[in-house]
This record gives structure tokens, C-alpha cells and sequence, in this order.
């Protein structure tokens, strides 16, 4: 504990006397220690949360091997800065049960780019049909090729919303269980005289909202406007989910932050993937 | 006889992979290298803004630093800008990013940079280039002496870098070389 207050008192001591190795030597700027301080890029957060860089300002990269690489002290520091103290309502136990689970002795646990267990929620705006709607894209980082690449998982689309809406009870129509005896004949009821065709699929039909959103973009119904919103969720660490959102405002608690901190129970991770995927 | 010459190319085909692959590698070093290369070229894109921007800079001129400030960048490359009142991110082709840059109206143009900036790791990408960011932080100053409008921000700048492994000929001999590119790059005003 000591250790973490000296190297980050060290932190705080350097960020003023930062040394100008910055782009232009000669119109440069001296940070006052607020962009030295940001998380400014995710690869950063996960350089903070793992003790994989230099607590000064990031230039130097602690590879296996080096000593402070993956060090307890250097992580406790980092790890107390990586969280959005000024809008959140993560409660100080709360983190601090976090830190503890993430930073203990016998299984510390790290972040890993390439591992599964993380993935990106991208606010879009497109036009459908002429009018602007927002969409939701889940997007997930996989293997491709000769190296990786992120590839879209999921949308969630306002106009699809009510686009299915399979009856129940007594309401949901069927083809009666002899129909094949007839050559199925009263398929005419589901195609033709029925307004709610998905109530003659199985029960476990789903729509795929994501080929049903590339099919309207290829028919140019769906037209990309722009990207409003990135934040990336986490369930890499055991019995934890997070949420790491970008906070642009004046201050040295800024960029990439953990805006959202849950301690799972049994369950609980199916029931918060259910909610940001929203498929159904 | 035989199953000597199994293992002998079973051991050669080994190896081949392992120097193919330590070739592919990015070490430590190595990566410091090319970090200083890619900023080399930061550093450049930044002088040509400062120029481009210029109200002294003659048309001519500043038409010819586009075009160095253009090579720069990989084709097809694209500047988002999003200011702090909306996160809407509008998209200009990087030609046209300068362009804009030098039509604007001020008298007098003071582009100048933070000593701060951020150099991600490098992630090979499908098509075994590798990728990587560099996050800079501007601050731009417009002066217009008619009006006495005067126009600060400060910008960060998440800059793209391709990082390819290339060959060239000299004097008969093939010299393998990292060459650096620049991308995408996603301006955004912040709050500092």
C-alpha cells in the first residue's frame, strides 16, 4: 500500500515537470498534467488495468520481463484512477471489492484483447425509408486471416421492434396436425390470409434482426448517417461485469472510465447480455 | 534412410515456419522504431496543417502542401470531426478536410500541439498489415482583425498508422524495411 502511495505520489509529482518531448518541438504546448492524466485510448485502459505502462504518461511499455510489468502496487494506482468518480453511482465497498478480486495474490486476473468476454455498443444513426432512426450495433472483435478484425454480432433497430409479434392463447392460428394429409393446402391461411405469418413458426423462432437490418441496407432502404456513441462492456473478469464509457470534460477524470460496475450472481450474466443485445 | 529424410524435412519445414513467423514478429525494439517513424510523420502532418492553415501561406503554396500532406495517407482516407455541443461525427475525404482548412476566414491562424501524446500497441490486421493509433491533442487560435472574432479550440486527434513490412532493391540487394502509412483520423473537441 505504501509502495502504491509513493509511486503515485512520484505520478502526481512527474505530470508537472513532464519533460517537452512532444510533435513540434517548437509550438508545443505544456500539458498541465490533465491529458497525461485521461485515458485516451481503450488500449491505454487496458494498459492501466493490466500495470502494462509507465504511471507518468504512458510512453514507456512494460513487456513480460520487465519488473514492474503486471505490478500489484502500479495496478492498485491505476486502477483507482480508471473509474468515473465524478457520475457514477459505484459505491466506494463496491470498488473496492472489485480491486481486491482483480488484484489478488493467488489469481490475479488481467484484461485481454483477444480473449472473448468483451465486446463494443456502437450508437448509430441511419435513415430508414426516408426518416432517421437510431440503431444499436454489438459489435465483437474475432480472429480473421492473418490477424483479427471487429465484425458486427447484433442490431437493435426501433422499426423492427413490432415487426414480429407472435400470438399467444388462443389468438395464435396453426395448421392443423392432419394437414399434411391434404398436401398442406391451408398453407394459403398462413401466407395469404394471415397477418401475423410468424405465428405458424416453432416456438423457437427467433428473427434475426441483423440479417432482416443488411437485407433493407441492400434494398437502400438503410442508409449510414453517422456514429454517435461507442461504450464496451466486460465480463472478463470472474464474477464482475463492467461498463467502460468516454467522458470528455475539463478536469484529470477523463477519457476511457468504468461507468458501471456489477458483482454477478448465478444468472445474472445472461440476464444483463439479454438486456444489451436487446433482440427481442 | 527413409524415415531420416522424414525427419530431416519434418525438421526443416519447422523451422522455416519459426523465421517466418520471428520475421512477422514486432519486438520491443522494434516497435519502439516504428513508434518514432510513425510520429515522424504525426509531426510532418502537423507542420503542413500549420502551413495549410496559414492565412500567409500563398494558394499556390499551400496547394502544393496539400499534396505533400496527402501522400501522407493511405488511399481513401478520412477525417472525422465532432464538436462538443454535438457528438454527430461529420466526414470529409482528407483533401477536402485541407481545403476546408484553408478557406477558413481568420486573418491570422495559430495551430500549436500539447507536449502529450499516446502510441497504442500495433494489431496485425486480416490482411497481415498491422495497425495502430496516435493520440494527439491541438490547439488552434483564428484571429479575424475585421470582426475581432477570435475562435480557440482544442482538438484531440486519434490518428490511424499502417504499419507494413516492405522490400526494396539496392545496388542488386533486397532490403526489407517497415514502411508507415497514416489512416483514418477522428478529431474531437474537447472540454480542456
Amino acid at each position: 500500500m505504501r509502495f502504491t502511495l509513493i509511486i503515485f505520489a512520484i505520478f502526481i509529482a512527474s505530470i508537472s515537470i513532464v519533460s517537452a518531448q512532444g510533435i513540434g518541438s517548437g509550438g508545443t504546448i505544456k500539458d498541465d498534467g490533465r491529458f497525461a492524466a485521461s485515458t485516451k485510448q481503450l488500449n491505454q485502459f487496458f494498459r492501466r488495468f493490466n500495470g502494462e505502462e509507465s504511471p507518468t504518461d504512458g510512453n514507456t511499455r512494460f513487456y513480460p520481463g520487465d519488473s514492474l510489468y503486471h505490478n500489484n502496487a502500479l495496478r492498485q494506482g491505476f486502477l483507482q484512477i480508471l473509474f468515473d468518480n465524478q457520475t457514477s453511482s459505484i459505491s466506494r465497498d463496491l470498488k473496492d471489492q472489485f480491486t481486491k478480486n482483480v488484484l489478488s495474490e493467488v489469481y490475479p486476473q488481467y484484461l485481454n484483447f483477444h480473449r472473448v468476454g468483451w465486446y463494443s455498443e456502437v450508437q448509430a444513426e441511419f435513415t430508414f425509408k426516408g426518416k432517421r432512426e437510431s440503431a444499436t450495433l454489438i459489435l465483437k472483435i474475432q480472429p480473421e486471416g492473418l490477424g483479427y478484425e471487429w465484425v458486427i454480432d447484433a442490431v437493435s433497430f426501433p422499426p423492427f421492434k413490432n415487426l414480429f409479434n407472435k400470438p399467444v392463447g388462443e389468438e395464435k392460428d396453426f395448421l392443423h396436425p392432419l394437414s399434411h394429409e391434404l398436401g398442406f393446402m391451408n398453407l394459403r391461411r398462413a401466407f395469404q390470409d394471415s397477418k401475423v405469418p410468424e405465428a405458424f413458426t416453432g416456438s423457437t423462432f427467433h428473427p434475426d434482426y441483423l440479417t432482416l437490418f443488411l437485407y433493407e441496407m441492400k434494398q437502400n432502404n438503410i442508409k449510414f448517417i453517422t456514429v454517435n456513441d461507442v461504450k464496451f462492456h466486460f465480463f472478463q473478469i470472474d464474477g464482475w461485469y463492467f461498463e467502460v464509457s468516454q467522458f470528455n470534460r475539463p478536469g484529470f477524470n477523463t477519457g476511457w472510465l468504468i461507468s458501471n460496475l456489477v458483482k454477478l450472481n448465478p444468472g445474472d450474466k445472461e440476464t444483463i447480455e439479454k438486456y444489451i443485445y436487446d433482440q427481442k | 534412410m527413409k524415415n531420416k529424410l522424414i525427419l530431416f524435412l519434418g525438421l526443416f519445414l519447422a523451422s522455416s515456419v519459426v523465421v517466418l513467423a520471428q520475421s512477422d514478429d514486432i519486438s520491443p525494439a522494434r516497435k519502439q522504431a516504428i513508434d518514432s517513424l510513425a510520429l515522424e510523420k504525426v509531426k510532418d502532418l502537423s507542420k503542413y496543417i500549420a502551413i495549410i492553415g496559414s492565412k500567409d501561406t500563398q494558394f499556390s503554396e499551400a496547394n502544393r502542401v496539400m499534396d505533400r500532406a496527402e501522400e501522407l495517407f493511405a488511399p481513401g482516407a478520412e477525417m472525422g470531426v465532432s464538436s462538443i455541443n454535438s457528438n454527430e461525427i461529420a466526414y470529409y475525404k482528407v483533401r477536402r478536410y485541407f481545403e476546408r482548412l484553408m478557406a477558413l476566414n481568420y486573418d491570422r491562424v495559430n495551430i500549436t500541439w500539447y507536449d502529450i501524446q499516446y502510441i497504442s500497441d500495433l494489431e496485425r490486421q486480416p490482411d497481415g498489415r498491422y495497425v495502430g493509433v496516435i493520440t494527439i491533442f491541438q490547439r488552434f487560435e483564428g484571429t479575424s482583425i475585421e470582426t475581432g472574432m477570435n475562435y480557440k479550440d482544442t482538438t484531440k486527434k486519434d490518428i490511424t498508422i499502417y504499419v507494413e513490412k516492405k522490400q526494396t532493391q539496392i545496388a542488386g540487394r533486397t532490403i526489407e524495411f517497415w514502411d508507415v502509412m497514416l489512416g483514418d483520423v477522428r478529431v474531437t473537441e474537447t472540454s480542456a
